[in-house]
């Protein structure tokens, strides 16, 4: 717990920071001054990555405050489109030159070479900003928001810029709504000291889940296998693929339930980003538990505008293959990204399918589960395409995994193996027996004792696991 | 917050299957509409109590753990050897220090070349940048591409690293150019805070590491390949030697050179498996130094090679997989770089090499000496121009 590129939670000095930021906002100073200590403290947080690219937070925050202003002083329809679309192509052309530059550039290049004309594009080495994907869906849902006529624009622009820079979920969310936080800088807002001691316990819950079981358990069998020259059998394919799905969980929901325990401690509430997805039962209830934050933005800014299932089947499934097509985009530059939202798109349109031939089919408790562990085999699949740096690497492990690498050596130790059927079954067990529950519903009803040698033995192991302040896996998304 | 309402059953959840019955609601569940400020509820629980307990409990559970490391003979007092310590010490380079003589290498070079005996007799301090288990040939291209360094360059050579190009900690270059705010500040808190008082600070001592060093079942079919153990300890400027315990407890010597057998003893890696590859792989590595050594040697850099003392099945496998002739030779003939070989000194004979790589932390001392001795005699002459082969 030392490193990192960004000023990540696994961090030392987001301790010293995060103390700093504590000791202030619980100063008796004025609630203005608060928030300014709080959107300061948010730049700095951004800034200890890379300072210039503060700017690009700047550019964002002011684009959409004033189009957003505009919107409501627009008279007439078109000049309402006008102020939306500028929001929309500010934030998507930064996301695009950024994020998509190179990638566009060497699909055009590949496309050309295929067409017989040489073309050799003369692009730089463009840095990713961290953080990007989120603080722009953000600031677009603000300016979207207004113009669906859901939410009045921020009443000043320092609880505006404090909601697009709010330090926890800046660069990893939860990919907060307007109306989720904004309202919150409204009224003085402190933590009370129970509120304060739980978001100190969800930190450690958060950290113990990226620290100790992703980056010191799980990650380094995922490289194992796939960034590895050797040809994986059965085996060592599902084994490294199952602990990427652990190592993933594990580090997004971590990075989720430490931010939401961070502005907690600071009197805020933060949504769930998780609902336990290992136990979903079918793709669409996946992602009601999957990313909920990004699933339902995707939801509402996306597959809605694009008639959503109000315009009959063909257009539906268009919609659906759509957005989750995209949505694998956002992930990352990359055509396996592409291919991973694909899946899911099948994935959900086969089940759309199903329920609409089989509409009074209702499994029993058996078969539940095994939807349930079919739904969970069927989302590894998927994982593959996530891990795999090329197709070429995908197809080797699911050949692998399908059993058809004759010629596979072992590559994974038996204490690897070990710890994926130890980490990942009880990772997918908890999710099973907490499928329904809040973790605060069954905090409630754990012995004091019990809760409190928990959080002591996480807190202890999250030390000893001396985590190297691996980036959260999300910060490049 | 009503706690009955989570208590749903699978079966319930059977039931409810489609209808997408949660225990909380969240944006998920509430399509196409402004989503409203979210409510956290703290779980009914005594939580002063519980969280001071939390704290006892990690103290005591911390100092036990800090006191089992302690009597495992781990000592306090010295620091890890991090990425971030190299950076600091690259970055005195690029901060008024591109003068001084610069030392690259693998861990021979970091462990066997003791900074206060050099300062010594030089009246200067060396900087340290040798890493262990990497060659040095990316150090130096990076240093050949700096024109800040104009000093006096050691370039340490360990066969097996430096001809193969093989380098374990390879990031360190990438992670000094790119090193955020956050990570220089994360590095000076910890040196600061953590690392000299802590003996369980250290990758050695790690969590995932402690549980998969237990005796659990070979797998078939599988090489053994037992990761290397901690061999030395560090002072604040990266100067080096070799931990009290490689000497001096058997168990653990015994260990680290069971260690190295398994190693010398593996088939050679896929770039080198056919004597084809190997020489091809050996002629790359040189032509890079080759290379970076006339960028350097342009703008007045004195460029020396040192291959440190090694023993043993170590020195067997060097001969054997790295022979003198097709690559020392060839390196200093190529690059026209002088060179210090310990096979050509008798004062750097004779030296105790517990584990057949690195000198004992006493002879460390003596071969640095002696080291000096040679180079200003020979190669930098004090208040003289610098040698001809340079």
């Amino acid at each position: 717990m030392r490193r990192g590129n960004a000023l990540v939670f696994n961090s030392l000095t987001f301790v010293v920071f995060f103390a700093c930021v504590l000791i202030l906002h619980n100063l008796p100073l004025g609630w203005t001054t608060k928030k300014i200590n709080l959107l300061l403290a948010s730049y700095l947080f951004y800034s200890a990555w890379n300072p210039p690219f503060v700017i690009l937070l700047w550019i964002s925050t002011v684009v959409d405050w004033y189009a957003a202003q505009g919107l409501v002083k627009a008279k007439r329809e078109s000049a309402r489109h006008a102020w939306m679309l500028l929001s929309v192509v500010a934030n998507l052309g930064m996301l695009g030159y950024f994020k998509y530059g190179a990638f566009l550039l060497d699909n055009f290049s590949a496309l050309m070479h295929a067409l017989g004309i040489a073309y050799q594009p003369a692009h730089g080495d463009i840095v990713l900003p961290v953080g990007i994907s989120f603080y722009t869906f953000a600031t677009m849902a603000y300016t979207l928001d207004v113009y669906l006529r859901r939410a009045e624009p921020a009443r000043n622009l320092l609880d505006y810029a404090l909601f697009v820079t709010f330090f926890p979920h800046l660069v990893a969310g939860p990919i907060m709504r307007p109306t989720e936080l904004v309202p919150q800088f409204e009224q003085p807002r402190k933590a009370s000291a129970d509120q304060l001691r739980f978001g100190l316990a969800l930190m450690t819950l958060g950290l113990f889940n990226k620290i100790v079981l992703a980056d010191s358990f799980l990650a380094s069998i995922a490289e194992g296998v796939y960034d590895s020259d050797k040809v994986p059998g059965a085996l060592d394919a599902w084994a490294a693929t199952l602990a990427f799905s652990g190592q993933i969980f594990c580090d997004f929901a971590g990075y989720s339930t430490t931010a939401i325990g961070a502005a907690l401690c600071l009197g805020f509430a933060m949504p769930d980003n998780f609902r336990f997805p290992y136990a979903a039962v079918g793709f669409s209830d996946f992602w009601r538990r999957w990313h909920i934050t990004l699933s339902a933005w995707l939801r509402d800014y996306l597959y809605i505008p694009l008639g959503g299932n109000r315009r009959g089947p063909a257009r539906t499934y268009t919609a659906l293959m759509g957005t989750m097509l995209l949505g694998g985009l956002w992930h990352g530059a990359s055509w396996t990204f592409v291919v991973w939202g694909g899946l899911h798109g099948v994935y959900l349109a086969a089940e759309r399918f199903l329920r609409s031939r089989f509409a009074n089919y209702k499994p029993g408790p058996l078969m539940f589960v095994v939807f349930g562990l079919l739904t969970y085999a069927l989302v590894n699949i998927t994982w593959v395409f996530f891990r795999a740096k090329t197709f070429d690497k995908a197809w080797t492990v699911l050949r692998g995994m399908a059993g058809t690498n004759t010629a596979a050596m072992p590559i994974l130790s038996s204490f690897s193996l070990i710890a994926v059927a130890a980490i990942v079954g009880g990772l997918v067990l908890t999710h099973w027996f907490m499928r329904a529950r809040t973790l605060e519903s069954v905090v409630a009803r754990v012995h004091p004792v019990a809760v409190c040698a928990v959080w002591g033995l996480l807190a202890f192991a999250i030390v000893i696991a001396q985590g190297s302040g691996a980036a959260f896996i999300y910060f490049q998304f | 917050m009503d706690m009955l309402r989570s208590e749903v059953t699978v079966e319930d959840q059977a039931r409810y299957l489609g209808r997408g019955d949660y225990a909380r609601v969240t944006a998920a569940d509430r399509p196409g509409v402004a989503q409203p400020v979210p409510v956290r509820e703290v779980p009914q629980q005594p939580w002063g109590r519980i969280s001071l307990g939390a704290l006892l409990l990690f103290a005591l559970l911390i100092g036990g753990w800090e006191g089992y490391w302690r009597a495992w003979g781990v000592p306090t007092g010295y620091y890890r050897n991090s990425n971030g310590e190299w950076a600091q010490q690259r970055r005195r380079i690029d901060a008024g220090e591109g003068g001084k003589t610069v030392l690259i290498g693998s861990s021979r070079i970091l462990f066997d070349v003791q900074l206060p005996v050099w300062e010594q007799a030089a009246g200067e301090r060396p900087i340290q940048l040798a890493m262990e288990g990497t060659s040095s040939v990316p150090v130096l291209e990076d240093l050949a591409a700096d024109p800040q360094f104009t000093g006096h360059l050691l370039v340490g050579v360990a066969p097996s690293l430096f001809f193969s190009g093989f380098a374990y900690r390879g990031d360190v270059i990438p992670y000094f150019h790119k090193q955020t705010p956050s990570q220089r500040s994360g590095n000076w808190l910890s040196k600061r805070l953590l690392e000299p008082y802590l003996a369980f600070d250290e990758p050695d001592f790690a969590l995932a590491t402690v549980i998969e060093r237990q005796a659990w079942p070979q797998r078939p079919d599988l090489p053994e390949n037992t990761a290397v153990r901690k061999l030395a300890v560090q002072e604040v400027d990266r100067n080096s030697h070799l931990w009290s315990k490689v000497e001096t407890d058997p168990e653990y010597y015994a260990l680290v050179r069971k260690i190295w057998s398994e190693h010398l003893s593996a088939p050679p890696p896929p770039m080198m498996d056919t004597p084809e590859k190997a020489q091809k792989l050996i002629a790359a590595q040189i032509q890079r130094a080759v290379d970076a050594v006339a960028k350097l040697r342009a703008r007045g850099v004195q460029v020396l090679f040192v291959r440190p003392p090694s023993t043993g099945p170590w020195l067997e496998l060097e001969n054997k997989a790295f022979p003198r002739d097709k690559t020392w030779d060839v390196l200093l003939a190529r690059t026209g770089a002088p060179g210090i070989h310990f096979e050509d000194y008798p004062e750097m004979q004779g030296m105790n090499l517990p584990e057949w790589s690195h000198l004992s932390a006493s002879d460390a001392q003596r071969y640095t000496a002696a080291l000096y001795r040679i180079i200003e005699r020979d190669f930098w002459k004090r208040d003289a121009a610098p040698v001809a082969a340079n």
